[in-house]
């Protein structure tokens, strides 16, 4: 009871600090806290959709709390679960829905007016975005998601003859792309390119039975491939993991030090607008196959919250998942449209003709590898894999050997 | 002063006690019972006896994270202590220019760890940071700052030395201005030079300041978290994961609630290990 109450103090006082900054709603409105985590131009976007909202009707006011990045919003969202003070709505990285779901905490959608028939893009929705997710509860909607991408520097890409298309044009543009101040080709050593990488080679990071392979052979020429690039001096691993790395490595492409990057295609935006050169995007290599893991956020609604809110925070999405919203925050950031209308109304307003790289990801879901439905995926995904793609890249590990050590290690976390 | 009451200094601790008791004894005493259980916040917590110590010291990851912690302590304490040391003598004279100096290097103390992270982010950069330009300048070859798993973690110390060092400086400056001139003539017309004065006269005396400046060294060393989270995240491969950082990745990434309050009263037990180790290394120079 004490742990609760402090607890309930603690989320309290964050939700309450964070939110003060917000307008005050107007009298005899509903008020739906939502926690986010966007920064930067992607928070300027949501908060210019939110103000729509919140002017489009009376009923309801959408009070938009930021809470730092992914997982310090996630962490938050944990210690509001536990002091049962959850907001109705927030949104959570693919890879905890599971998660989050088994644990019993998500509030089931399928009763909510239209939850089932909503025209998402079929790689993003629930069913696609999980192998099993179709035969779950719905716990979970998409609009911030993306896949990775790559991001040359137009002026040096077009001096130089290969196409990164295929893993040997990756290497051979790499190469012609490398100089003394400059490497070819950069992408952070994380799990979401590593997945991308052991598609193309067949593989599958989890298999249909449940079993984490790591890809099994597919997996070990993934790692083969970075260390190799990595060997030669024509790859750049930043410093750093998980955002920070993303973020290193845009400075330096923005900079010049890397001609090439893999990145997700969040960043069109703001490396089209930062850059003093013209940036092209370009779909990720194939290998044996074309293959590329979906990433972003869903919203979730969290069961514990009063059902007037959750009911609320529905109609704020269905307003945000509209045709002109959601063609709007794709357009504004960079991420997938995630409904058919969207891509649609984007497509035949000439928006892909007059910017072509926002196009890249569209076209690439149709190779989009679901993610398993695990509850623990992302404890596989963070302390084990993440450190051992690390060490044999660094270390030069046999990678043969270092995913088996991995793989071992995953099946004695298992549950 | 004698108490009117017997109980009365209790009533004058009481405001302390009380603070104590609500911010270090009750949250140390739950976290030693939540270290007995699986817990993610989410779901009921699960008692599972000392599966968590198991856990912590089976996979190698309290070794190392101490490990980490105990090397960037021992740079850090040392090198504050000479440094510290050095540079107070060295500037402890008038004159602007040794103002200015002693201003310079305090500064480092007084700019955010956040801003010191991003500074030296862009300092150690393996390819475009001043550091290996000035390397390749001199024909050096280039240094992985913070992406080999031997330097990095020398890297983060030396950070943290920088970061201290200007406050063993005034420390210690503060204990030179503190000395008996007297001394220092004594031992002057006795004949000795200014190298044997530093080492029988000004050093021994200055032992206490020492021990304040390595207390305050080793705690900033076992705190440290900030640089760590903006610099390299704990890795590459867990190499600059330090205990606070550990304890965070527990908790804020992995969800095990558990874990984390396993690794933090382990973090306790050394802590309290080291303050037993110094109290009575200081009893033991005491005049019996």
């Amino acid at each position: 009871m004490q742990r609760r109450a402090f607890l309930l103090s603690s989320a309290a006082l964050s939700g309450g600090v964070a939110g003060c900054a917000e307008n005050e709603a107007p009298p005899g409105r509903v008020v739906v806290p939502f926690w986010f985590t966007y920064g930067g131009r992607n928070r300027a976007t949501l908060s210019t959709l939110v103000t729509r909202f919140n002017r489009s009707q009376n009923d309801i006011w959408v009070r938009a709390v930021f809470q730092g990045d992914y997982f310090e919003g996630l962490a938050k969202l944990r210690t509001a679960l536990a002091a049962g003070a959850a907001p109705p709505l927030s949104h959570v990285v693919g890879e905890v829905v599971p998660y989050l779901a088994e644990a019993g905490v998500l509030e089931p959608l399928d009763d909510y007016p239209g939850a089932r028939t909503l025209p998402l893009l079929p790689a993003l929705g629930q069913p696609g975005s999980f192998r099993g997710g179709a035969q779950r509860p719905l716990v979970a909607l998409p609009f911030n998601r993306s896949t990775p991408i790559a991001y040359v520097n137009q002026r040096l890409f077009d001096a130089q003859s290969g196409s990164p298309d295929t893993w040997e044009g990756l290497r051979a543009v790499a190469r012609a792309l490398t100089q003394p101040n400059r490497f070819g080709f950069g992408c952070p050593i994380d799990w979401w390119y590593w997945a991308a990488l052991v598609g193309q080679a067949g593989g599958r990071v989890v298999e249909p039975d449940g079993r984490i392979s790591l890809g099994d052979d597919a997996g070990v020429r993934a790692l083969a491939l970075w260390q190799e690039l990595v060997a030669d001096g024509t790859m750049k691993q930043p410093p750093g993991r998980d955002y920070n790395a993303w973020e290193q490595l845009s400075q330096d492409f923005l900079a010049g030090r890397v001609a090439m990057i893999w990145s997700s295609t969040a960043f069109v935006r703001y490396l089209e607008e930062t850059a003093d050169f013209p940036v092209r995007a370009l779909p990720l290599p194939r290998g044996v196959r074309g293959s590329v893991p979906t990433g972003g956020t869903h919203f979730v609604w969290l069961k514990a919250a009063p059902r007037e809110l959750k009911r609320a925070a529905w109609s704020f999405v269905r307003f945000l998942l509209r045709p002109d919203s959601a063609a709007f925050w794709s357009s504004e950031t960079g991420y997938l449209p995630v409904t058919t209308e969207a891509a649609q109304l984007l497509r035949v307003s000439g928006f892909y003709e007059r910017h072509p790289n926002y196009q890249v990801a569209l076209e690439q879901l149709a190779v989009a590898e679901p993610w398993p439905w695990s509850t623990s995926l992302f404890r596989v995904q963070r302390e084990i894999v993440q450190p051992c793609l690390e060490a044999a890249v660094l270390e030069k590990l046999e990678p043969g050997r270092a995913l088996a050590e991995a793989r071992r290690l995953a099946e004695e976390s298992l549950p | 002063m004698k108490p009117t009451r017997p109980s009365q200094p209790w009533w004058l601790l009481s405001p302390m006690l009380a603070a104590l008791g609500v911010f270090f004894v009750y949250p140390l005493l739950s976290a030693l019972r939540t270290s007995f259980y699986e817990w993610d916040l989410l779901t009921p917590p699960r008692f599972i006896g000392l599966g968590n110590y198991r856990a912590i010291f089976g996979s190698g990851e309290l070794f190392g994270s101490l490990g980490t912690t105990l090397l960037v302590s021992v740079i850090v304490v040392a090198g504050s202590l000479l440094l510290g040391l050095g540079l107070a003598l060295a500037v402890n004279r008038p004159g602007r220019l040794a103002a200015l100096a002693r201003s310079a290097v305090f500064s480092a103390y007084v700019v955010s760890w956040v801003s010191v992270g991003l500074l030296f982010l862009w300092i150690f950069d393996a390819d475009a940071g001043v550091v290996n330009q000035l390397l390749a300048a001199v024909g050096a070859g280039k240094v992985k700052w913070l992406t080999s798993t031997a330097v990095a973690p020398l890297t983060v110390a030396l950070i943290v030395l920088w970061k201290v060092t200007g406050y063993a400086m005034i420390v210690f400056l503060a204990g030179l201005a503190g000395l008996p001139p007297e001394m220092q003539e004594a031992a002057a017309l006795d004949g000795a030079g200014p190298l044997a004065r530093l080492r029988y006269v000004t050093l021994p005396m200055l032992r206490p300041t020492a021990a304040f400046v390595a207390t305050t060294s080793l705690i900033a060393s076992f705190q440290l978290f900030d640089v760590v989270r903006l610099l390299t995240q704990g890795g590459p491969v867990r190499s600059t994961t330090v205990l606070v950082y550990a304890i965070y990745e527990q908790l804020f990434r992995d969800l095990r609630v558990g874990r984390a309050s396993a690794l933090v009263v382990v973090f306790f037990l050394v802590l309290s290990a080291l303050t037993w180790l110094k109290l009575r290394a200081f009893r033991s120079q005491e005049p019996a």
